[in-house]
């Protein structure tokens, strides 16, 4: 009930909102490709959805050409593809990498809808000369600044502990960093960790880690597909201002029940999947849990018997095909990490998302998505609640509500029009705390605080020429920030760098608008085809992002608190230019790319000396807003085919920040700025039983700040920078050989299935690579000052894990 | 908060610190002054040094020769003298009423033909009014100190009315017990700003923080608890420098100059100061543990 209240609630606020201006750019949006001279007579379309034939799984980015026409499209990320072609006798060729290509003669004398099915390549070694028409995807596609990695790769590569993650294997991407090895979260082109859109089944996830970012919230069990948009981005996507991370989990093998699973270090695994209605639909379940608390405990006495470590995720999909024209999903995600002895802290993501496709006929695709997510997270003092006298309680979250059309029109061969939008009511609760003292209790915590992002937006691909490809596309995004009780007003004229003193507290009732915001999105790409095998694109794009992680720490913690944009905090804003040659050489077999982009953001955060962020309701005074830039070069070279692929990747960047009141009011490098970045992933396939894998990483260190001289202030040796500059240092470069070894046997248990041992070594060379370098007076003699590297991993982390399939 | 995350983190991983040596580009010496007065009747010290380069491990060079005074409202002057040439200059009040509450107090010193200044205000403080303790052992025995022994709080209750500051410490055996940077701040009674505790009792990790530094009390211990009341710039002076001083690992920020509130008298000199100059008005009170009369908090 409730629920449906928001979602009135989020109705009626749309309507406020609508604005009549946009249409007219929409007019003339649409008569830009309406004007287009390619529009024939006898033409009818052909349409369907390509799966995998094992499991039933839809594929995503299967190629659908048609041989004599040279014409082809992809499928989208529900298999669904449409190609519209003049009538008569045409050879469908359908190809997928790592699939057996399929050809198929179709007489087209009216619309056709025609299912397909690819087998996957049994054993890659036996395969090494397939070659399919449409393996120069990242040459032809219109994608630039683009990278996907298939599950197939990252199960192969060395991971942490012997822990598969998504996250940790896309920082071998170009253009991708990390403060340091285990911090949560990813650097995208000089952006922060909360500027990437981290979409779990077209659900916004806001903590993509567990364990402070050790490990991420993916169950790699079932990831189907992992695709990062760095630049270029098409206007379907918005809200966050440098990348778009897009997780696809799998939606369960529709042909016959499996169990799977894996022992691990860290985690255990297990995936149950399998038809839900015969040929109608499938389900999937998959649950992982630490255990080394479970392990510990024999060896934890008295008082560290109580001690709870632990973290999980559960993930539960099914889908089910109502008809050809229908099919609807239901998916949730629910993972916890918890911590405590007597003193305790928890926090999690809970995400339930429905989608509906709806094939309106051969030309229109729909899929809409309404998700709810919740991401809380909580302090308690007391969890066995002995000590009735004393407690503090602390519970902060973030609720969502969403709804997102998205459509897709496949008006002819040349023209492929997407368009849609979405609205998401946010409910951010900063924090509600009791505490107790002396058996006194006070209830405190900040009022809560209300949202409605909402974008529409239409953007078309077209075809100019067989040689020049166009994605134009316009996002407008407009926001709304309301329901809170109070709003501040700060002296703005205070000295820069310094709290901003109160001037006036606004009182609100109900859900008055306090402030709102609207920015237009241009979004446009183009690939530009030199010859067969070598393309340029240029991409362009700007983005606004209404919501903001404050978060003053090198890595971010759990505990940091998201907030909206009000009165005082402005939505970032960041617009992209993107350069691109992509050349494949050797029939495809070697594919490379040399990209250069140049990055603004507008209005990003920064944080004055002594800043109070939790719990302090006039936290916004004590922010600072400055500007960005980034650019750089990525060069990368990937072996696509034969028994030993992957790839090389290389970064040169730059990354700077200009805050007024921070370093003398000049441009200073970013606590991200990566000066080189290089790594190499490299899977060799020894036989059918041995493949191993290797990872190659060198970074540049961070930029740091050290003092220039020292005070003694009540025997305390106090740090200074004598000319208040900010990170004019660099602390000592990374670099880290992980290496693994995968043998697969025949059964699994009980003489059935399959099963494999991963070995792997991470850190082979034992490097104490730096984290970061920072000065301390000796905790002996706090007379003597020093300067101290620490290491995250400071030695050679070897592990064994054993997965399973029947 | 922060050394809250790095618990579990420390728990499972294999995270080293090393000492390394790193060139950084030196400064240029400033004067720093150190002054917290207090309005007990006993010696009180203004400690006048130089600055010196961050890794020169040798003692401060003391600020000779300068002239101290603190200067009340109605134009009283103290003088503050450097009786043993070291940089402390010192002056002994009559009784502690040399400082007044609520009254703004300024610090005037002349160096080197410069002149400098700070201001600050005496603010009201709440008397202590018990200490209980309770028996404890612990699961593993510190290296340098006994397994059992005893834990001790003390009670007070903030004032009704929202800004008090305080800073809490504790003595053992007439030995101060807390290290350098290891006092305890609280506002209004609670940990921070946020924690809005206004006008409780102060909250539990205030009244057991008398217990940091190493080891438990022990049977016949003299324990001795001293509250302070701060000016709000005195709290986040404090603040900033247990922060920049403990700064490392996986939840650092960005480190920063703390600001001071010592002026030179003329803003276009080059000759900028450091440091902190502020008064305390104290409570205290002291108690010996003795085995057979537990008073448990409960």
């Amino acid at each position: 009930m409730k629920t449906l209240n928001k979602l009135f609630l989020l109705r009626t606020r749309l309507k406020e909102q609508s604005s009549c201006w946009f249409m007219r750019y929409i007019s003339a949006f649409l008569f830009c490709f309406l004007l287009n001279p390619s529009f024939s007579q006898d033409t009818f379309t052909l349409s369907g959805t390509v799966k995998d034939a094992s499991d039933g799984e839809a594929l995503i980015g299967v190629n659908v050409y048609a041989r004599e026409q040279k014409v082809g499209v992809s499928t989208n990320v529900y298999g669904f593809y449409s190609i519209t072609l003049p009538k008569g006798t045409h050879t469908l060729v359908v190809s997928y990498v790592g699939y057996h290509k399929v050809e198929r003669e179709v007489a087209l004398n009216g619309n056709i809808t025609l299912n397909l099915e690819l087998k996957a390549e049994g054993n890659v070694l036996e395969e090494v000369v397939v070659t399919a028409d449409r393996e120069d995807h990242n040459v032809k596609s219109m994608e630039m600044s683009v990278n996907k990695v298939e599950m197939r790769t990252i199960k192969k590569m060395p991971a942490l502990l012997g822990e598969v993650d998504v996250i940790r294997s896309i920082q071998f991407l170009p253009g991708v960093s990390s403060v340091g090895e285990g911090s949560s979260g990813f650097n995208v082109r000089g952006g922060a960790i909360d500027q990437n859109l981290v979409l779990l089944d077209e659900a916004p996830v806001y903590n993509s880690s567990h364990l402070m970012g050790f490990f991420s919230i993916f169950n790699p069990d079932v990831v189907k597909d992992v695709k990062l948009i760095k630049g270029g981005i098409p206007s379907v996507y918005g809200g966050r201002v440098s990348s778009i991370l897009d997780v696809r989990m799998k939606e369960g093998n529709s042909k016959r029940t499996e169990f799977s699973g894996g022992i691990g270090t860290i985690f255990s695994r297990f995936t149950l999947e399998g038809p839900l209605v015969k040929e109608k639909g499938s389900f999937v379940v998959a649950l992982r849990r630490s255990y080394i608390d479970i392990l510990a405990k024999p060896f934890l006495k008295d008082d560290l018997k109580g001690v709870k470590f632990y973290f999980y995720d559960f993930t539960a999909k099914g889908n089910y095909r109502i008809n050809d024209k229908n099919t609807v999903f239901l998916s949730g995600y629910f993972g916890r990490d918890l911590f405590g002895a007597d003193f305790g802290f928890d926090w999690g993501n809970a995400t339930t998302t429905f989608r509906w496709n709806h094939v309106f006929n051969n030309k229109l695709f729909l899929n809409t998505t309404l998700f709810y997510s919740n991401y809380n997270y909580s302090l308690d003092s007391d969890l066995k609640n002995e000590n009735k006298e004393d407690v503090f309680r602390w519970n902060s979250n973030i609720l969502n509500y969403s709804i997102k059309p998205d459509f897709t029109w496949y008006l002819n061969t040349r023209n492929t029009v997407t368009f849609g939008g979405q609205s998401i009511l946010y409910n951010f609760n900063p924090g509600s705390a009791l505490v107790v003292s002396g058996g006194e209790g006070q209830n405190i915590g900040l009022n809560s605080k209300k949202a409605l992002e909402s974008a529409v937006y239409i953007g078309n691909e077209q075809k100019i020429t067989d040689r020049l490809t166009l994605n134009y596309g316009l996002r407008y995004s407009f926001y709304d920030y309301f329901g809170t009780r109070l709003a501040y007003i700060f002296d703005e004229s205070a000295p820069a760098g310094e709290r901003k003193p109160l001037l006036d507290t606004l009182v609100f009732s109900g859900n008055t608008s306090i402030q709102r915001y609207g920015y237009l999105e241009p979004r446009f790409s183009a690939n530009i085809s030199l010859n067969r095998s070598t393309s340029l694109k240029i991409g362009y794009n700007r983005l606004a992002q209404y919501i903001h992680l404050l978060s003053n720490t090198t890595a971010s913690s759990p505990l940091d608190v998201w907030t909206p944009s009000t009165n005082n905090i402005k939505p970032q804003l960041s617009d992209q230019v993107a350069l691109g040659i992509f050349k494949n050489f050797r029939n495809n077999m070697y594919e490379t790319s040399v990209e250069v982009y140049f990055k603004t953001l507008q209005n990003q955060i920064d944080y004055i000396r002594n800043a109070d962020l939790l719990l302090n309701p006039y936290v916004e005074g004590d922010l600072m807003y400055g500007k960005g830039r980034a650019y750089g070069a990525e060069f990368f070279v990937k072996k696509n085919k034969g028994s030993l692929n992957g790839w090389i990747s290389y970064t040169l960047s730059r990354t700077e920040r200009k805050v007024n009141g921070l370093n003398n009011n000049e441009w200073f490098l970013s606590r991200i700025d990566k000066l080189h970045n290089l790594s190499v992933v490299s899977i060799y396939d020894i036989s059918k039983k041995w493949n191993v894998g290797a990872t190659f990483s060198f970074m540049t260190g961070t930029p740091a700040s050290f003092p220039t001289t020292k005070y003694i202030w009540q025997g305390i040796s106090v740090p200074h920078n004598y000319s208040d500059e900010r990170n004019t240092y660099r602390i000592p470069a990374s670099h880290r050989l992980d290496l693994s070894a995968t043998k697969k046997n025949k059964h699994a248990l009980f003489g059935r299935g399959e099963s494999e041992w991963v070995f792997s070594v991470y850190n082979v060379y034992n490097r104490r690579n730096p984290f970061s370098v920072y000065v301390r007076q000796n905790p002996d003699d706090p007379s003597k000052t020093e300067a101290v590297r620490y290491s995250v991993f400071a030695s050679v982390l070897p592990s064994v894990t054993y997965n399973f399939k029947f | 908060m922060k050394k809250l995350l790095i618990l579990p983190a420390a728990f499972l991983f294999f995270s080293c610190e090393d000492v390394i040596s790193i060139d950084v580009k030196e400064g240029k010496e400033q004067l720093v002054v150190d002054a917290w007065l207090t309005d007990e009747v006993r010696e009180q010290r203004v400690t006048l040094t130089l600055s010196q380069p961050y890794f020169d491990q040798e003692n401060p060079l003391p600020a000779l020769g300068a002239e101290v005074y603190l200067i009340r409202q109605d134009s009283t002057r103290f003088r503050f003298n450097d009786y043993d040439n070291d940089g402390i200059y010192t002056y002994t009040p009559r009784n502690r009423y040399y400082l007044r509450m609520n009254e703004m107090v300024g610090l005037y010193i002349k160096y080197k033909e410069e002149e400098y200044y700070g201001l600050s205000e005496l603010k009201r403080v709440p008397t202590i009014d018990s200490l209980k303790y309770q028996s404890i052992t612990l699961p593993i025995k510190p290296e340098d100190s006994p397994k059992s022994g005893f834990l001790a709080q003390f009670f007070a209750t903030d004032f009704a009315g929202e800004g008090d500051a305080y800073l809490v410490r504790s003595y053992k055996n007439d030995v101060l017990r807390t290290r350098s940077n290891e006092y305890t701040l609280s506002y209004d009674g609670g940990l921070s700003p946020g924690s809005k505790s206004d006008g409780m009792l102060f909250l539990q990790p205030i009244r057991m923080a008398i217990n940091s530094g190493s080891g438990l009390f022990v049977d016949q211990d003299r324990v001795t608890v001293e509250l302070h009341s701060i000016p709000l710039d005195a709290y986040y002076f404090l603040y900033q420098v247990q922060a920049e001083t403990n700064n490392g690992g996986i939840f650092a920020t960005p480190p920063a100059n703390i600001p001071t509130n010592i002026f030179n008298r003329n803003p276009e000199s080059a000759e900028k100061p450091l440091g902190l100059f502020f008064v305390s008005k104290v409570s205290r009170y002291a108690a010996v543990i003795d085995k057979n009369n537990l008073r448990p908090a409960d």
